[in-house]
């Protein structure tokens, strides 16, 4: 897997819970211990009550596409093999949003609002992506 | 805080060469654009007291209004570069207004443009990064068009109504010397452009440009002895979804509705009393969006409203008489800001909307997240 050719995501002191997670097949929000928010990207804070108190908690990896746009055009070359390619706007079950592809089906037959489900991608011996497949 | 109101007044605006001007850096379009707004407005450098930049070009050292400044050979009583993307534009304006007001200075330059064609830029995708690039998000174009296929699913909006708005850019342009896209273009041409990020096709997309565009503002108590009949600014919004573009309902509604209540109020106007529209077209779907959002027509009706040649010359709302950013030039909405005055100041030539006296001008920027709203009288 070290010829991976797309960009490997540098995690941060906020993301670095949910990449660990992501790389156990998890996904992991954040949970606001004050007002049971989940949020997402991570952050420091809860983005609606901005209490600092929070658990890493699994959720069920199911959502719906919100949005998505089909890339015809590779800006990066490691994409170039993939076009065309969607990327959605994937609303969570929980309700956070998070950017994402598609996958399992072809361009054209993703809709918005269509149910989908986390399934997680091995790029590297250390990286997972979570994307989504139509449920 | 009594209301700004006519308060202030745009006297002098010029641009640069446009287009591909290889042989200018960033900071020389600038000055260009310094020299011609000057000259517009009759003043010297001397006469100017405040500079407003975009903080837009990457890795300078010092900050921009610095730089720029230093290359003018002028001190200033107020210096300041801002970063909201696009909608820094008609910001611009605003702080200036603000700042003259608060007697910081008197008489403000804003200014901004670079070399969008023809510079050599870094490459797009490297260096870190999370939550974007690993899903091969990349570019402007992707990122608004989650907004184009949203509302097409709630709405039924189709690709006729971009190609409308493409197609009047484009007409318009064509009566515009110094827009660069002069071939005549069709619906059909329209549909046949190639797609970048589907729902957008290449003609759903604006220009990469050179160039460069200045703003003089100055109280219009000061500015009624000055060259140019004075173009007052009557109403100032600005409004940020910086909860995120991809947040709730943002990608639908703008920043632009709570910017553009913002200025109707100041002006004490409604969109029926509005003559002609200059509307940050980065993608035709974010001018759609910003009529909405202003109120020019319901939320959802956008579509059938930039039909039918209702923002064509002729039309109900001429909307971006140069051509825009679509078939114009880019330079990030000052364009916009100088095509608004010129059609005030009746300057137009054969792309002038006849008798108008007031325009709306957008800003709309930060991947669609920050925007600012001018409208302006003669
Ligand atoms: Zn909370």
């Amino acid at each position: 897997m070290s010829d991976y050719a797309k960009p490997i995501p540098t995690p941060s002191e906020d993301s670095q819970p949910y990449w660990e997670a992501a790389r156990n097949h998890e996904l992991k929000l954040q949970q606001c211990a004050a007002c049971s928010a989940f949020r997402f990207p991570p952050a420091a804070v809860c983005s609606e009550c901005t209490s600092d108190a929070y658990e890493w908690k699994p959720v069920s990896g199911k959502a719906r596409v919100f949005s998505f746009v089909i890339y015809h055009r590779a800006y990066h070359p490691g994409f170039k093999e993939e076009l065309p390619y969607v990327v959605a706007v994937i609303e969570l079950d929980e309700g956070p949003r998070m950017l994402s592809n598609v996958i399992g089906c072809k361009p054209e037959e993703v809709r918005c609002d269509m149910p989908v489900e986390v399934a997680f991608e091995d790029i590297t011996d250390e990286m997972t992506l979570p994307k989504f497949r139509p449920a | 805080m009594a209301s700004l109101k006519d308060k202030y007044a745009i006297v002098g605006v010029g641009h640069s060469a446009l287009g591909k001007v290889p042989e200018l850096s960033d900071y020389g379009l600038q000055v260009m654009a310094v020299k011609a707004a000057l000259d517009d407005a009759g003043l010297t450098k001397n006469d100017v007291d405040a500079v407003i930049t975009h903080s837009h070009l990457l890795g300078a050292v010092r900050v921009h209004h610095q730089n720029l400044s230093e290359r003018l050979g002028i001190d200033t009583a107020f210096g300041v570069s801002l970063s909201a993307g696009g909608a820094t534009s008609c910001l611009m304006v605003q702080v200036a207004a603000a700042a003259i007001e608060a007697g910081f200075c008197k008489t403000v330059l804003c200014v901004h443009g670079d070399k969008g064609a023809t510079r050599k830029t870094p490459g797009r995708g490297e260096g870190g990064g999370e939550f974007g690039p690993e899903y091969g998000l990349y570019g402007a174009a992707g990122q608004h068009a989650f907004g184009l296929t949203r509302h097409m699913h709630e709405y039924g909006t189709t690709h006729d109504h971009m190609g409308a708005i493409a197609v009047a850019c484009r007409k318009h342009a064509q009566l515009n010397p110094v827009a660069a896209m002069q071939a005549d273009m069709t619906l059909e041409d329209y549909h046949n452009s190639r797609w970048i990020v589907w729902p957008f096709h290449l003609f759903d997309c604006c220009l990469r440009s050179d160039g460069a565009a200045a703003v003089i503002v100055t109280s219009a108590e000061r500015a009624r002895d000055m060259k140019q009949k004075p173009v007052h600014v009557m109403g100032m919004g600005r409004a940020n979804n910086s909860r995120g573009y991809i947040h709730g309902d943002h990608m639908t509604e703008l920043g632009a509705k709570e910017s553009g209540a913002h200025a109707f109020a100041m002006a004490g106007l409604t969109p029926k009393d509005i003559d002609t529209a200059q509307i940050y077209d980065c993608f035709t779907y974010i001018l759609m969006a910003t009529l909405e959002d202003y109120g020019f027509c319901k939320k959802g009706e956008g579509g059938p409203f930039v039909s039918g040649g209702r923002i064509e010359l002729g039309g109900e709302l001429p909307t971006n008489t140069s051509g825009g950013m679509l078939s114009e030039c880019y330079i990030e909405g000052m364009l916009q800001i100088v095509e608004g005055v010129r059609q005030l100041r009746g300057e137009c030539g054969p792309r002038q909307v006849k008798d108008a006296e007031t325009a709306i001008i957008s800003g709309n920027g930060g991947n669609a997240v920050c925007h600012s709203t001018l409208i302006l009288r003669n």
